[in-house]
């Protein structure tokens, strides 16, 4: 086989690493319009062994938390839009209120802050991969705790 | 001690599973042969195993070896041509009599070096972990844990509303000193 | 585990095809009887059955020994079930990804009207109850029925705890006996 006929093969295998090298370049300069979140309040607890089964994605991820039943207690999903406050209503008379602040190199910015009533409990920023979440956890609720998880992801 | 009819009910798939002690065996039993409801229990659950068996084994007999086996070397032979060609192609570009291929490889390489954070961000491997930078934290005088699962790197931030509660902490399965 | 299986997944593991398909005529009827309480349908059963004994050929070489050799057959089939069913369920909506697995069709099956023997009915209407409980729920009740499998096994098979076998197990015992309890 000579140079002329193995050229094709080279060619496309070397367009393709370099598409696939730059394509997360092209990704990150775009900012998206607002962005999808979907809080999921789960309650943690002691007195079971039930694994809600809606819960399975996360199982691993729960399990470092030690409790022995987990339930999905209900899950909201908002679009909201960049540096506007989002709040989602958490059992016990308490609120999350999330602010996306900014996009960038694929990592999402949010601003987070769990209150009970009108007092604040939690204030964190968090950078986090685009369809990427994180776990918040403690307040006490029903014999349990909650865990709230963050998820965002752009449209 | 005696058992009552729920504490029975309660172990008796696990009683006639073969997986409860024997102290327990031997209560259980003994107020299954006492009680007619507690032993019409046991009848239905044995039913109840015997019918499930039948009849998935029911279900599963019209299957012959034949046939099934038919359909695994199938997949294997497949998967074998699969790998052959995929090699037959490939071998010619990456092991060549000449080093023609050096040269884009090389371009290709160093493009990958430049641009390897949109790969590798932060700690592990960027697209695949579920690692979350805390940039700032504030508990308000509330203690404030910041954990990580050692999987898939998922940041967990925990809140002790009330350390003098009897709540136990939670556990780490791994905790990330760099945090 | 039993001094034959281990002689022939050696055998296996140095590329012997034919040790393989003894493995597999001493297993594919059991392990395509939990497949098929899994998914409740024959075809998809037969298909992933025979995905799941190519992927043990496919990986006997990893195979350490340190499980019997059925217990990791049961694991590789359970997987395959659990992977079928959330390709099956895959919804559009990316929004839904993050949090939330499977969303159960509930569907009543009906019994065949041909199906004269009162046998056959019981049959049909417990695998359709069968149907309605969770992939955990029905894992642990099949792999219980076919193979009297221990609760230390099933829970090595499906990665969870003792406990959560036996509560599983009594869960989906239960919601079984309520549906059939005119049959029972």
């Amino acid at each position: 086989m000579n140079r002329l006929q193995k050229l094709p093969r080279l060619t496309l295998l070397c367009s393709l690493l370099l598409v696939g090298l730059s394509a997360p370049l092209g990704a990150a300069e775009k900012a998206p319009q607002g962005l999808h979140l979907r809080i999921g309040t789960i309650l943690a607890s002691n007195e079971s062994e039930d694994f809600d089964p809606k819960l399975s994605r996360m199982k691993n991820q729960l399990e470092v938390i030690k409790y022995s039943s987990y339930r999905l207690i209900k899950e909201e999903v908002q679009k909201v839009q960049w540096r506007v406050n989002a709040v989602f209503e958490v059992p016990g008379g308490r609120s999350l209120v999330i602010l996306p602040q900014e996009y960038r190199n694929q990592r999402l910015a949010l601003k987070v802050r769990l209150l009970q009533g009108d007092k604040p409990l939690v204030d964190t920023t968090v950078r986090l991969r685009n369809r990427g979440y994180f776990l918040l956890g403690g307040p006490a609720h029903e014999g349990g705790v909650l865990i709230l998880s963050i998820f965002a992801m752009t449209p | 001690m005696t058992m009552d009819c729920e504490s029975v009910r309660r172990t008796l798939g696990a009683w006639l599973d073969g997986e409860v002690s024997e102290k327990e065996s031997r209560e259980i039993r003994a107020h299954v042969e006492a009680c007619p409801s507690c032993r019409a229990e046991r009848s239905r659950l044995e039913r109840l195993q015997f019918v499930l068996r039948a009849a998935l084994k029911e279900g599963a007999s019209k299957v012959t070896f034949e046939s099934f086996w038919h359909g695994i070397e199938r997949r294997i032979s497949q998967g074998r041509v699969r790998h052959r060609e995929f090699w037959d192609w490939l071998r010619p570009v990456i092991l060549p009599r000449r080093l023609a291929w050096a040269i884009p490889v090389t371009v290709v390489c160093v493009l990958a070096v430049l641009f390897a954070e949109q790969f590798f961000f932060g700690l592990g491997w960027g697209p695949r972990s579920n690692v979350a930078a805390v940039e700032s934290i504030d508990g308000h005088g509330f203690n404030l844990a910041l954990l990580r699962e050692s999987e898939t790197k998922t940041t967990v931030i925990w809140l002790f509303e009330d350390e003098e509660e009897d709540e136990p902490a939670p556990e780490a399965a791994s905790t990330d000193a760099s945090l | 585990m039993e001094p034959s299986d281990w002689e022939l997944v050696r055998k296996c593991q140095t590329g012997d095809v034919g040790a393989f398909q003894e493995l597999a005529a001493k297993y594919y009827q059991k392990v395509f009887m939990v497949i098929l309480g899994i998914l409740n349908h024959r075809e998809d059963a037969l298909e992933i059955a025979q995905e799941t004994f190519y992927r043990a050929f496919r990986k006997i070489r990893e195979f350490r020994g340190g499980s019997t050799f059925y217990t990791w057959l049961y694991r590789i089939a359970v997987n395959q079930c659990i992977d079928f069913q959330r390709r099956q369920r895959r919804a559009p909506a990316e929004v839904r990804e993050a949090i939330d697995e499977l969303l159960y069709e509930r569907g009543e099956h009906g019994t065949d009207p041909y199906d004269a023997l009162e046998g056959k009915e019981v049959m049909s209407r417990l695998l359709a109850a069968l149907n309605d409980l969770t992939p955990d729920h029905k894992a642990v009740i099949v792999l219980r029925a076919v193979e009297g499998l221990s609760y230390k096994e099933i829970s090595e098979i499906l990665g969870c705890s003792e406990g959560t076998v036996m509560s599983r197990l009594h869960y989906a015992r239960k919601k079984l006996q309520e549906k059939l309890a005119h049959f029972l």
